[in-house]
């Protein structure tokens, strides 16, 4: 039977399951476009699910994917292509999703049987015939024979829904995105428009989320997730990647790395993180771990459309990081300043207060403090513990732990414990 | 179908595309079902994105995140070659824990890449459902069979690693879906991100490598020391299984024992930057660079490996160039032809697929006018028979073989040996890449040995970067490096810091080269044209012909740019 279509809008209750398991079963056909594979790479390395777990039905909530990729694939050829065919027939008797790897090229207006990108022969699409039946079959010829009847559309990484490199300028193929091939009247089947997950290449567990979402929204577990005005996940990509990202912290003290491989904030040598909207570095690239600036590399704005050419020269620093950098050193370089007065009170036990000393042979730390700390540290607790209990006046009353220096009170001589390793690794003059 | 009368049953084949390889590949020919023989084949990349063009014009800083994203299977290994070609044409060179960083990331792709090859592309060919399909005779030997490497790999019988082989379901595809993961973990603590690496710059890494960075990578390469001898004894299993059964085995995906390769991993200490010192610092590599032309070993100089390529278009979707040649010679001399890299120029020209005609969006690269294999296969090759890697810790070519030597992980401490294989075709393509793994998992070993070192030393060892200055006049520069799949150039000319010509030669535009000007087939197209189909219940499927292809785990995006 085919698959119905039903009205635009929320799915939920469409189709709903008891207890919220799914029996369905989804078709994804994985189409590439102008791809450099990136993406099926990237997908291949999601665990939030694997794509494993989605194929093997492992997912007691998510319906069950029947994978047509050619990179995983049982057959080639005419047999792998046969369920593409029923597809754009109308007689796979299943839903489906049509997934986009790669930009579209302008090979619809090429003459003869020129192609940029293909996959299968005019045969395997009766639409496609006339192109000749062993000519290669344009991908764009897939897209126009499947978008229509589709559940869902998914461009995953930047080339698919931007464009991305293969639209930089200078390229002669014509390249553009997935909506702009499709127009702005693009609508699924289930009255979805194109949903995108940009990156380049994108975070597999974005990929897989995404596709999840959708599968539960049109199985009808699930209402429509929140997409923004260009289809992406908006719960993904609405903060800039600069928010979540470790180094903003020096941003905001007004620290600036000078070169590649130095830990500090990397506006000044070239990261567009800031104004960039991407979730690289809570997510992590894979398994949580990664992300461009956790590792130290700059943010190049991959999941952008103005991707590359508005973000290149690569390594120049952005212009506006001129003045809102030049503004983070001047205030930044003052809280800075302040905290670290903060953090002197707060390396230090309160006891340590009482007794005016730190029991550690680290010969970094040392109990005396000068009368500027001192005083600082005497405003700050007036201001903390205002209103409420004064636990540093309570601390002064406490007394010290009578077994404190134990080693020195027993009168043990250390001198025997350099036998254990026969000599002493680290003299005191080292430290 | 049709049946001539001679006696024959020649039918045509047609796959398009070839599943379960990386990218666009369709594969035409003819096939002798009769006499179970290939007639004639025909290798198709059917893609074409126009990454050279794009280089073209731009800041050279660009070249790097660019060229990166040619590939989305091995985006490192083309961000390291580009950042060795800006690096020579800047006259600069990284600080020794920058090049062991990069060596690191470049034995990770390796770490993740050879499970994915061959147990989710290749491995699928020789799983269960194939088997008892294609050569059901086989499946009931391999069920009485008893695998020699069960204390290593844990399997009883070749059935049960049959099995394991199978699609999603099998536990070997699975666990090779993890360890890919458990690499790719690793290679985003310097990398970022994987595929397309964000730290990879000219003059170094930009990345923080700290104690914990370098102890993550520790722990998450340590697994692959038993990963490794784990997957080179199933191979080894599957390998004698089915030449025992018969060895006509052997025949499928034969070639003529032409390798190269530019070498991989290069020397902290050693490597400088530079083309006139090229021949030293190749020689210093993990992995020798050379050339072997018919089993015999012709050259391990990196100038001379340079100097042999020629890149064709006869068959190819495009326009030979009229141009002058750009450099006559190389940076030191050698003459170079006007089908050099240095001097190609990339015009496409799409159009209708004619079998004498063009073909392919591949182009024909050839070394000295032979069609060269690639691979990690080439990589043992070479560095095996070359014998002239100096002394590394885990590792000793003989001549004849690579001894690897796999310290104690949960498995004993084991001294693993690839040999120069008798026969060459698509099974000991597979079993060379198992054992590459165990190769890259030791390199990866030392290497994180050495970035320890390095950072106790501290000092400008510890540093991860050269600053630079762009030149102001022409340059002409070459990364001449490897990915998972072995041989990757990019070569680049540059003016006033600009992008003149970007030409990039990937290790599987050698492999699935259409026909060159003099006749010779490309050695995917050989490798298919040699094998015998052998399936017993199914000769239609061509499963031989298949495996034959994935044996070489061609990489469409790498073939055509």
């Amino acid at each position: 039977m085919a698959y119905q279509a039903g009205p635009s809008g929320s799915g939920n209750g469409r189709r709903g399951h008891p207890r919220g398991y799914s029996e369905s079963i989804f078709h994804v056909f994985w189409l590439a476009g102008m791809s450099c594979e990136g993406c099926t790479v990237s997908a291949m390395g999601a665990s939030a699910p694997g794509i494993e777990d989605l194929v093997m039905g492992r997912v007691p909530a998510l319906p069950k994917v029947v994978l047509h990729h050619p990179t995983l694939a049982g057959d080639s050829g005419h047999e792998f292509m046969e369920p593409f065919r029923q597809a754009a027939e109308g007689t796979l008797g299943a839903p489906y999703i049509v997934v986009l790897e790669g930009s579209i090229p302008d090979d619809q207006v090429l003459e003869r049987e020129g192609h940029f990108a293909a996959m299968g022969v005019g045969a395997d699409l009766p639409q496609g015939a006339a192109r000749g039946g062993d000519q290669p079959l344009r991908t764009t010829d897939w897209v126009v024979a499947l978008a229509p009847r589709a559940a869902a559309t998914i461009a995953i990484g930047t080339c698919a829904t931007w464009g991305g490199i293969p639209a930089a300028v200078g390229n002669i193929t014509g390249s553009m995105g997935l909506m702009d091939f499709l127009g702005k009247e693009y609508r699924s089947a289930s009255g979805v428009p194109v949903v995108n997950v940009p990156g380049c290449a994108p975070i597999g567990d974005n990929f897989t989320e995404t596709l999840s979402e959708l599968m539960m929204f049109l199985d009808g577990l699930r209402p429509l997730p929140h997409f923004d005005e260009l289809g992406r996940p908006a719960w993904m990509f609405e903060e800039t990647v600069h928010r979540h990202c470790p180094k903003a912290g020096y941003y905001e003290e007004g620290v600036f790395a000078h070169e590649p491989g130095d830990n500090q904030c990397l506006v000044e040598i070239g990261c567009w993180g800031p104004v960039v909207q991407c979730n690289i570095v809570e997510r992590g690239a894979i398994n949580h771990m990664g992300g461009c600036m956790v590792s130290g590399g700059v943010c190049i704005g991959c999941t952008m459309p103005g991707f590359p050419d508005k973000y290149s020269p690569f390594y120049k620093a952005p212009p506006g990081s001129a003045i809102s950098g030049g503004i983070s050193k001047i205030y930044g370089g003052g809280i800075r300043r302040l905290r670290r007065m903060s953090m002197k009170t707060g390396n230090r036990e309160p006891m340590w207060d009482n007794a005016d000393e730190i029991p550690s042979a680290w010969d970094r730390a040392h109990g005396d403090r000068d009368p500027v700390d001192k005083v600082s540290a005497f405003f700050y607790k007036k201001l903390q513990y205002g209103g409420t209990v004064h636990h540093a006046k309570r601390q002064k009353k406490q007394p010290l732990p009578q077994s404190r220096d134990i080693l020195r009170q027993k009168g043990v001589n250390q001198e025997d414990s350099v036998d254990v390793l026969g000599e002493k690794v680290i003299s005191r003059e080292e430290l | 179908m049709a049946v001539q009368q001679t006696g024959r049953d020649v039918q045509p084949i047609a796959f398009d595309p070839v599943s379960r390889v990386a990218g666009p590949l369709a594969f035409r020919g003819e096939v002798d079902l009769r006499d179970g023989r290939v007639l004639g084949a025909e290798a198709m990349a059917t893609h074409f994105r126009g990454y050279e063009i794009v280089l073209q014009g731009r800041d050279v800083r660009d070249a790097i995140f660019i060229s990166s994203r040619a590939c989305g299977v091995c985006g490192g290994a083309h961000a390291k070659a580009s950042a060795l070609a800006c690096e020579m044409a800047f006259g600069i060179q990284p600080p020794p824990t920058g090049i062991v960083g990069r060596n690191l990331l470049a034995a990770l792709d390796n770490l993740s890449d050879y499970p994915m090859h061959l147990f989710t592309r290749v491995g699928p060919d020789f799983s269960e459902p194939v088997v008892r399909e294609t050569n059901p005779e086989l499946w009931e030997r391999a069920l009485q069979a008893a695998a020699r490497g069960a204390p290593t790999h844990g399997y009883k019988r070749i059935s049960d690693i049959m099995t394991g082989l199978t699609r999603f379901s099998g536990k070997l595809y699975a666990e090779a879906l993890r360890m890919s993961r458990v690499a790719r973990e690793a290679y985003v603590l310097i990398g970022g991100k994987y595929p397309h690496p964000q730290t990879i710059v000219p003059g170094g890494l930009s990345a923080k490598i700290d104690r914990s960075t370098v102890n993550h990578m520790f722990l998450r390469a340590v697994p692959f020391l038993d990963y490794g001898q784990k997957v080179a004894a199933i191979w080894d299993d599957l390998t004698e299984f089915f030449y025992a059964a018969d060895p006509r085995f052997r025949e499928v995906g034969a070639g003529p024992r032409n390798f190269i390769d530019l070498g991989l991993w290069d020397d902290p200490y050693y490597y400088d930057g530079t083309f006139e010192t090229a021949a030293g610092w190749g020689q210093r590599r993990w992995a020798t660079p050379g050339a072997i032309v018919e089993g015999q070993l012709r050259t391990t100089d990196l100038h001379q490996i340079n100097m042999g390529v020629e890149e064709f278009v006869d068959h190819s979707f495009y326009e030979d160039w009229n141009g002058g040649e750009r450099l006559p010679t190389d940076l030191v001399g050698n003459r170079l032809s006007r089908n050099h890299p240095w001097n190609k120029e990339t015009i496409p020209r799409p159009g209708g697929t004619s079998s004498r005609g063009k073909y392919s969006w591949s182009t024909a690269p050839r070394w000295n006018r032979y069609p060269m294999e690639t691979g990690p296969s080439a990589r043992l090759w070479i560095t095996a028979m070359a014998n002239s890697m100096p002394h590394r810790r885990f590792m000793e070519p003989t001549g004849h073989s690579l001894k690897l030597s796999v310290p104690q992980g949960a498995l004993p401490e084991t001294e693993l040996e690839w040999h120069l294989p008798e026969s060459w075709g698509a099974f000991e393509r597979n079993r060379a890449r198992a054992y590459a793994l165990v190769h890259s998992s030791l390199v990866a070993h030392e290497q994180v040995v050495i970035a320890l070192d390095q950072l106790r030393k501290g000092g400008p060892d510890a540093k991860v970067f050269t600053p630079y200055s762009i030149p102001k006049g022409f340059r002409a520069a070459a990364g001449l490096w490897g990915s998972s799949r072995g041989f990757l150039s990019h070569h680049m000319t540059i003016d006033k810091g600009v992008v003149e010509s970007y030409q990039i030669l990937g290790p599987s535009t050698w492999v699935a080269s259409p026909m060159d000007p003099f006749g010779r087939p490309g050695p995917l197209e050989e490798a298919v044209g040699a094998t015998p189909l052998l399936s017993t219940a199914n000769p239609e499927r061509c499963i031989d012909v298949l495996r034959a292809i994935r044996s070489f785990d061609p990489c469409m995006p790498c073939t055509t740019q």
